[in-house]
C-alpha cells in the first residue's frame, strides 16, 4: 500500500494505534528554496541567508506551505494515492534548517466507516535536532474498495 | 501565572476583530498543470493523481487534481521583487490599515507563526479559479511568554471557486515586543 505501488489502503486495514513508516528528509538549501518558490512564497527568509540572519534566524528556513506539503506527502505515501486529505492541523515549533534532517512520524488515532468511506485521523510529528518542527493531526478519507 | 495589566492598545485592536484583513485575493492564474508540476518536483511527491491523467481518470477523483496543500499557493500575491527585503519580505506594499500594522507601529514587531489548520472541502482541478477572503477571527489578551509580551492573532481564510467554498485555513501568529524577551515566567 503506498504511492510507489499505486495502491490505496482499505479502511478495514487501518488499525488504531498503528504507526506510519517513518520518513526522514534531508533538508538542504535547495529543498527549502525549491519549496518556497514552487509555493510562490518569495519571502527572503526562505532563500536569502543574510536576510534570515538579520531577522534573528540561524539560516534560511522552510516555509509553512512546504511543511504542510511534506506532511501531506508523508501521509499519502503511506495511505496511497486515493487517500483524500480533509484536514492538516499543525502547531509550529522549531524551524526546519539546512543540514538538519526532518524526521516524520505518525500514528493512527481513529478510523471509522462513514457512509461509503472510511475516515482516519492521525497524529503526526516532524522533528529535527532542535525539537518539534510541526506536531498535530491529519484527517483523511479512504474510498470504499 | 498570567498577570492582569492595563492594556491601552485593546480598544484600538478590538475594532479589527471580525473584519477583513485586506482586500479579497484572486488567483492570478487558474489551477494549472505547470504549477502542479513545479510543486510535485520541489517536494518529490509522486502521487499519480497529481500528474498522471490515465491513473487519475480511473481514481475516485476522475481526473488529475492539485495537491491539496497547494491551496494557499494559488492566491499568493504576485511579488514585486525590487525592494522586497526593505519591506520586511512583504510581496507588496501593505497599504491597508490592519491589526498587524497597528501592532508593528506599537512596537510589537516580532512575529512567530504558531498554528496552521488547513481544511479541504474538495480537491481542486485544472481550470478552477480561486478567490480568497481573510477575516481576523480573534486577538488574544496581552500575554507574557518566553519570547516576550504580545498578542496571539488568529485569522481564517476562506477559499472559493465562484460561490462554492472549497477550503479554509486558520492561521495563528504571536506578535510580540522584542524588548520584552525573557520577561516571561
Amino acid at each position: 500500500m503506498s504511492v510507489s505501488d499505486r495502491k490505496t489502503l482499505a479502511g478495514s486495514e487501518v488499525r488504531v494505534g498503528a504507526e506510519l513508516p517513518p520518513f526522514d528528509l534531508a533538508v538542504t538549501p535547495t529543498r527549502i528554496v525549491a519549496g518556497a518558490i514552487a509555493s510562490r512564497d518569495f519571502m527572503p527568509a526562505h532563500h536569502d541567508a543574510k536576510f534570515a540572519r538579520a531577522q534573528g534566524a540561524p539560516d534560511i528556513f522552510m516555509n509553512i506551505l512546504t511543511t504542510n506539503g511534506l506532511v501531506a506527502r508523508f501521509v499519502t505515501d503511506w495511505a496511497g494515492p486515493e487517500a483524500m486529505l480533509l484536514k492538516i492541523a499543525i502547531r509550529l515549533g522549531a524551524p526546519a534548517l539546512p543540514g538538519q534532517t526532518l524526521r516524520f512520524s505518525g500514528r493512527v488515532r481513529s478510523a471509522k466507516p462513514e457512509g461509503e468511506e472510511w475516515v482516519v485521523e492521525l497524529e503526526v510529528r516532524a522533528e529535527n535536532d532542535l525539537g518539534d518542527h510541526a506536531t498535530g493531526s491529519v484527517v483523511f478519507s479512504l474510498p470504499s474498495p | 501565572m498570567a498577570q492582569e495589566e492595563r492594556d491601552e492598545l485593546r480598544p484600538q485592536l478590538e475594532r479589527y476583530v471580525g473584519q477583513p484583513m485586506g482586500p479579497p485575493a484572486s488567483a492570478p492564474d487558474p489551477v494549472n498543470i505547470p504549477m502542479i508540476r513545479h510543486w510535485v518536483d520541489a517536494l518529490d511527491d509522486h502521487n499519480p493523481v497529481y500528474l498522471d491523467d490515465a491513473f487519475a481518470a480511473t481514481s475516485r477523483f476522475g481526473g488529475v487534481v492539485a495537491p491539496p496543500a497547494m491551496l494557499q499557493t494559488w492566491t499568493m500575491a504576485r511579488p514585486r521583487i525590487e525592494g522586497i527585503a526593505e519591506r520586511g519580505g512583504a510581496p507588496m506594499e501593505m497599504t491597508r490599515d490592519n491589526a498587524i500594522v497597528a501592532l508593528d507601529v506599537a512596537g510589537y514587531v516580532g512575529t512567530l507563526a504558531t498554528n496552521s489548520e488547513l481544511e479541504f472541502l474538495r480537491y481542486l482541478r485544472p481550470g478552477d479559479r480561486l478567490h480568497a477572503t481573510t477575516e481576523l477571527e480573534s486577538i488574544s489578551n496581552r500575554k507574557r511568554t518566553s519570547l516576550g509580551v504580545g498578542y496571539f492573532l488568529t485569522w481564517v481564510t476562506t477559499y472559493r471557486v465562484e460561490s462554492e467554498i472549497v477550503g479554509r485555513q486558520l492561521f495563528r501568529i504571536f506578535k510580540f515586543h522584542p524588548s520584552t524577551i525573557g520577561a516571561g515566567p
